[in-house]
């Protein structure tokens, strides 16, 4: 068994010829809170959507837990406890928050294919055990007040809890978090880097993108930089803040304009 | 939709006094508002939950109620055991189409479901083995018998769709309460979201096929009672359209609205019959401006149905 949580090899994803990501590697170990920048368009995403099975990637492979997964359906790699947010926001927006955040505990649920119709005392059990987990969720992130509110009614700010909520609803080994702090204020940041952090330290290892470069070199272990779809730094936030291929790719991006 | 509840409940009382106060003239508009309804519910199963465009639904049925007459008239089966072949058929004839198209999105699901009830059409009108009877169908279809006890009465028939109906709505309770039922909203809100979140899209997609198909089937049974006749007219791709549009118009997912839609589209017609034809002009007007001005149905379903001990302590 490796040491590595997740593992990226080799992984090269085109979209129509056009290279997205470009034999690109990285490890994730267990419990770390790793993270990755680049310029816009530089790919991020979509190796975000390579790892949860959203897109298959044409060459490499991606191991969780030292098993291949690469070209899993979407819904086969949350059951395997990678779950995500999105950087723009999917919730279900006209129904309420709590059902929102309910639909994480769905592959916690053990209900059967016959209470869709008729419903027995165990699967009762199992409705009121998963509300009260979400009753849970929703005061953590203090969302009580807004549960019966449809989440699309609610400001941004609101909308990225109630995805995080979600997605550990499910009781992920691995959260991956796309862009948590892109509109967000000040303040809301701060609180989310806080947040973070405490899920980690319930045992969860976090996977982000952030372009907040405070944050994520306050916040973040490791970190991987790519730009143009390749991996062109990687190591720790003091490393990586003064690498000097870094420097370039983000300043050197401004004076071609 | 703890209000839907309510108006379910009032609803079932008005239905179950309403044969005490008409004649059989009403009984019979009434027992057929019963059975379009249960076929609505089951359309809306389908459309206003997991949101795949089915534009198909009166296949399902026909299937139903020509399982019942050809059980009947050809070999002779009494009416009550042909109940439940015609839920089991287009149950599984339902699994067996949607399974290859199921992944369509949108209009091409719904073109392709257009092509099955087309087909459907054709083969009964073709009398396909000797059995459907052609364009003119079925006829002479028995009164249902329980232990020699004849239920051919107006009122009997009505009771029986009732009932058929209240099961109807209970599951559909059952369904809103589990993870199946919210399965299928959050399929139909944010597909790539609900795969993210675990559930797998094509298999909660086939099981609104398979449930609204044998509900469907279980309408034309007692359709198939009620008329003691089946032909190929009562199934065609025109009244697929009214089913869908029942549900687009009324309210997606909507008890009410479903209710009100099957109202207008087959009972007002039966009441103003004399106005003949001038009246689908007036339909039709009437769905145009419900889809500008509210384009999510006349009464939209309300979501936030969540156990009341997690909206308490709200006021810290």
């Amino acid at each position: 068994m490796s040491d590595f949580l997740l593992e990226i090899k080799n992984v090269s994803k085109f979209f129509h010829g056009l290279v997205a990501i470009d034999d690109l590697s990285m490890k994730v170990k267990k419990g770390q809170i790793y993270g990755i920048i680049g310029p816009n368009g530089a790919g991020k995403t979509t190796l975000f959507n390579c790892i949860t099975g959203l897109y298959k990637p044409e060459k490499g492979d991606i191991m969780w837990e030292g098993k291949r997964i690469n070209g899993i359906a979407p819904y086969k790699i949350a059951e395997l406890g990678i779950l995500r947010t999105f950087q723009t926001i999917r919730l279900f927006s006209e129904m309420s928050v709590a059902e929102n955040i309910m639909s994480g505990r769905h592959i916690k649920s053990n209900q059967r294919w016959y209470n869709g119709i008729i419903h027995t005392p165990s699967m009762i059990k199992d409705e009121k055990k998963n509300w009260l987990k979400v009753g849970e969720l929703m005061d953590f992130f203090e969302l009580r007040k807004y549960a019966t509110t449809p989440a699309g009614d609610l400001s941004y700010g609101l909308q990225r809890r109630i995805e995080m909520a979600r997605a550990l609803a499910a009781e992920p080994k691995l959260l991956i978090l796309d862009e948590p702090a892109a509109g967000l204020n000040e303040n809301e940041t701060i609180k989310l880097a806080q947040t973070i952090r405490e899920v980690r330290d319930q045992g969860v290892t976090i996977l982000m993108i952030e372009h907040d470069m405070d944050m994520v070199m306050s916040l973040c272990e490791y970190i991987t930089v790519i730009n143009f779809g390749a991996k062109i730094s990687e190591g720790e936030p003091s490393f990586v803040q003064d690498d000097p291929v870094v420097v370039e790719a983000y300043i050197g991006s401004d004076e071609d304009e | 939709m703890r209000q839907s509840y309510k108006i379910a409940i009032i609803f079932l009382i008005v239905m179950g006094f309403f044969p005490l106060f008409s004649n059989s003239a009403w009984l019979a508009v009434g027992t057929t508002f019963l059975i379009y309804a249960i076929v609505a519910f089951s359309q809306d199963i389908i459309l206003g939950r997991a949101g795949a465009f089915q534009m198909g639904h009166a296949l399902f049925f026909g299937l139903g109620a020509y399982t019942t007459a050809i059980l009947n008239v050809h070999y002779g089966v009494p009416i009550i055991y042909t109940f439940i072949p015609a839920i089991i058929i287009p149950l599984f004839i339902g699994i067996a189409l949607a399974g290859p198209i199921i992944h369509l999105k949108g209009d091409y699901l719904l073109v392709a479901t257009i092509g099955f009830n087309i087909i459907f059409i054709q083969v009964i009108q073709n009398d396909i083995f000797g059995l459907t009877g052609g364009p003119n169908g079925i006829f002479g279809i028995d009164v249902v018998r329980i232990f020699g006890v004849e239920f051919m009465s107006q009122r009997a028939i009505y009771y029986m769709s009732f009932t058929l109906l209240a099961l109807t709505l209970l599951i559909m309770r059952n369904l809103d309460g589990s993870k199946y039922g919210r399965a299928m909203f959050y399929i139909n809100k944010d597909d790539i979201a609900a795969q993210s979140m675990g559930i797998n899209v094509r298999y909660y997609k086939l099981y609104a096929f398979a449930l609204g198909s044998a509900i469907a089937g279980a309408a034309g049974s007692m359709f198939a009672i009620q008329y003691s006749a089946v032909s190929p007219e009562a199934f065609n791709v025109i009244q697929s359209i009214m089913f869908f549009t029942i549900v687009l118009v009324g309210g997606s997912a909507s008890l009410p609205g479903v209710l009100i839609g099957t109202f207008v589209m087959f009972v007002l017609p039966e009441i103003f019959r004399e106005f003949q034809t001038a009246r689908y002009l007036v339909f039709g007007l009437a769905m145009i401006l419900t889809m500008i001005l509210r384009p999510r149905g006349v009464w939209p379903v309300k979501f936030g149905n969540i156990p009341n001990y997690l909206k308490k302590k709200d006021t810290k």
